[in-house]
């Protein structure tokens, strides 16, 4: 092929509750365009099997053939991608997702089910610094998830609701599986679910913005991951960062919870115009 | 007629137990749920449960009195208790289906309503074919608990009917978890009195004909407790919901108290109590008379509480009662690097897809949870002979076996004792205390 050519690229986001797919096309000229983006919750299903078949509506959806994908690159919990070329960790396809999505992005907080990450990033989206949450899920995505069920609740409604607290209650930061029973409490003392939702954001949010302080982020922060796309969350992250003084903004983008995915693509891309230009020379 | 009873109800975070005395100190009912929305709830559903099962017992008592019905006592309440709960079953799924529904008239559906309609009629047909193996005299249940057979049933039709263009797994999953809820918190009151009847005549015409000589007989062994009234002479509250329940504080026991006195009960010789209950790990020191003298508690972490098993039995789709008998299967067990318990199912998640064996992994994790144990032991004064194991997780074999071997070579040869009933010691003190009290008021 002409290292020339416009390249089409997949990349495949393998988290512990979903997996996030995203085509992308990258130009000659360096212009880079999203073509798919597809998310499917595994559910306990076989994961191998949830992959391929993630992969296949994405294709469909952007109406091109596997073939035609010249990259395939993998990131997250990636090893179960049997059909991939190569595997790029986490926090850097996040950091090229976010600065992708929301140019001018100084630093990166990508949100998962089970770990949260605060990146700072350059314009180039390189990772200057960072800091994750330690071996315990206190306040993670997955606890958020294991409340909604509790509650009834469906995940896209968590956010809305969480909108319209009027008194949040204030949750301890205690185990993640544990925190389940103090809800149950809540519940039965009479406290709506808004309050309640609203008292976990704000408790997730006092993590955050420790780590975000930790790599000294300031400017605009981009939330990524599984939880970007929860409103609930985002607006408690800028009550927080409000209360402490903090020079930042925070941001998302409709399709940050694919920044990993859209990231692997698009350095997937990268890395194969740089291999075909390499053969190209041997030739 | 009327009969005098005692209760005694454990509020606890995965389930709620109650226990029914008669006036003499003999365990009569028991009863147990796993709703955990709210505890007034629970402990309404418990009570009735466990009134229920008093009812059978009292059925049981006029049998065994009769000497021409004592012979085929055993097996005609077998039979019997299971059309009950099959009634009882067929009801709560049909309450289920139509609560589906209602979910799925919001807006968010209107442009496939009809589709998702039409797969739930789908998946609820082929769950009621599925309702008679549940019940069948050999059956193996993954639980007994409503919502644990009906999901397990719920999402592989689901995943059988689901279409990703009009009504994906996805939703049929949401909206079975916001459905389930009120299905649980559906207080059956007076579910003896609807299902007695049915499951009676349902019994009669599937037994043998020399029981079915005995018709009349035991038509009015049934018939004499379906309208038999209890009076409750006293009642003690115990568990993590206690002080969420609409009792008067007299009324109320610790849980620590409460699991010293009911192993104390069961077992006379007790001196150390170790309990694992959902949510709190205790190891409690008694003395003679089954009072406490020391303890340690955890309550502040799941790892090392019964909720770790029950994460991970979730996390397999397995039920609490399949993950020891798996476990035991282990031919090398694998050592678990995570503490945290929803990482320790991530962990499980990773070296599945590893393709390492389940049981091996489950060994891991049953010895992870007993290694946490024996620290709490440890620090509230170590174990002395005789040991009680009780809560959820005395029922799980493979736990026993990890506790057996650890116990064995941290302190050396004792008597460990578990009872199959374990899982009520805080429900049964807390009745003890009741009838203690109920005996003053009389004295007095």
């Amino acid at each position: 092929m002409n290292a020339g050519e416009s390249i089409l690229a997949a990349g495949i986001d393998v988290g512990s509750s979903a997996v996030k797919f995203a085509l992308a096309q990258a130009a000659a000229d360096g212009t880079e365009n999203v073509l798919a983006l597809h998310n499917e919750r595994i559910r306990r299903r076989d994961l191998r099997k949830v992959i391929r078949e993630g992969y296949e509506v994405s294709l469909e959806a952007a109406g091109v053939r596997q073939n035609d994908i010249a990259y395939t690159a993998s990131t997250g919990e990636g090893e179960l991608v049997d059909f991939r070329r190569g595997h790029f960790y986490g926090m850097t396809t996040h950091a090229r997702g976010a600065v992708f999505l929301l140019p001018g992005t100084g630093a990166v907080i990508d949100i998962g089910a089970l770990h949260a990450r605060a990146m700072r990033v350059d314009e180039r989206s390189r990772v200057m610094s960072y800091r994750m949450t330690s071996q315990c899920a206190s306040g993670s995505g997955q606890f958020l998830e294991n409340v909604a069920r509790y509650l009834g609740i469906m995940l896209e409604d968590v956010g809305p609701l969480s909108c319209e607290a009027k008194n949040p209650e204030s949750v301890s930061s205690i185990c993640a599986v544990l925190a389940e029973t103090d809800v149950i409490n809540m519940v039965s003392r009479g406290i709506s679910r808004s309050d309640i939702l609203k008292g976990i954001h704000l408790s997730m949010a006092g993590r955050y913005t420790k780590l975000l302080r930790a790599i000294d982020a300031c400017g605009d922060v981009a939330i990524t991951g599984g939880l970007a796309a929860d409103i609930g969350l985002f607006r408690a992250l800028e009550e927080k960062i409000a209360e402490e003084k903090l020079a930042m903004r925070v941001r998302t983008h409709p399709d940050s919870i694919y920044a990993g995915a859209i990231g692997a693509a698009l350095w997937g891309a990268y890395r194969h115009r740089i291999l075909a230009r390499r053969t190209e020379v041997v030739a | 007629m009327s009969v005098e009873i005692l209760l005694g109800i454990d509020l606890g975070s995965t389930t709620t137990k109650a226990i029914a005395l008669d006036r003499t100190g003999r365990i009569i009912g028991r009863g147990i749920t796993n709703t955990r929305s709210n505890y007034e709830v629970a402990s309404q559903i418990v009570r009735e449960e466990a009134l229920v099962q008093s009812r059978f017992e009292l059925v049981r008592h006029a049998m065994a009195a009769d000497p021409e019905l004592a012979r085929i006592e055993k097996m005609f309440i077998g039979s019997l208790v299971r059309n009950f709960r099959q009634q009882q079953h067929i009801e709560q799924l049909a309450c289920l289906e139509s609560v589906l529904h209602r979910c799925a008239d919001v807006p968010r559906y209107a442009s496939n309503r009809e589709a998702v309609k039409e797969i739930l009629d789908h998946i609820f047909q082929a769950m009621r074919s599925r309702v008679p193996g549940h019940f069948s005299e050999l059956a193996v249940r993954k639980s007994d608990f409503f919502r644990d057979l009906a999901a397990a049933d719920y999402m592989q039709c689901a995943e059988q009917f689901s279409n990703p263009k009009l009504a994906s797994f996805d939703v049929l999953c949401g909206l079975f978890d916001a459905a389930i809820l009120e299905v649980e918190n559906a207080a059956g009151d007076g579910a003896f009195e609807r299902h007695a009847g049915p499951a009676l005549e349902q019994t009669l015409m599937s037994v043998a004909a020399d029981v079915r000589a005995h018709e009349t007989r035991l038509r009015s062994a049934v018939e004499s407790v379906r309208s038999l009234e209890f009076r409750v002479m006293g009642m003690v509250g115990t568990g993590y919901g206690r002080q969420r329940l609409p009792f008067p504080k007299e009324q109320i026991r610790s849980e620590i108290l409460c699991h010293g006195l009911g192993a104390h009960a069961m077992f006379a010789g007790t001196r150390t109590v170790l309990d694992i209950g959902g949510q709190d790990t205790k190891a409690i020191q008694v003395d003679g008379t089954g009072i406490v003298t020391s303890f340690q508690m955890n309550d502040r972490c799941a790892a090392g509480c019964g909720r770790y098993l029950g994460y991970i039995a979730d996390e397999m789709n397995l039920g609490l009662h399949e993950l020891g008998k798996l476990a035991l299967e282990s031919t090398c067990s694998v050592k678990i690097n995570s503490t945290c318990t929803v990482f320790a199912g991530a962990e499980l998640r990773d070296r599945l897809s590893l393709g390492q064996k389940r049981p091996d992994i489950l060994a891991g994790l049953h010895r992870a949870i007993m290694l946490r144990a024996m620290s709490l032991l440890a620090r509230s004064g170590g174990i002395s002979d005789e040991f009680t194991f009780t809560g959820g997780v005395a029922r799980n074999p493979a736990a026993v076996s990890a506790l057996r071997s650890l116990v064995e070579q941290n302190y050396g040869a004792r008597k460990l004792n578990i009872s199959p009933e374990s899982i009520y010691t805080g429900a049964l003190g807390a009745a003890l205390f009741a009838q203690r009290s109920a005996d003053e008021r009389n004295v007095a």
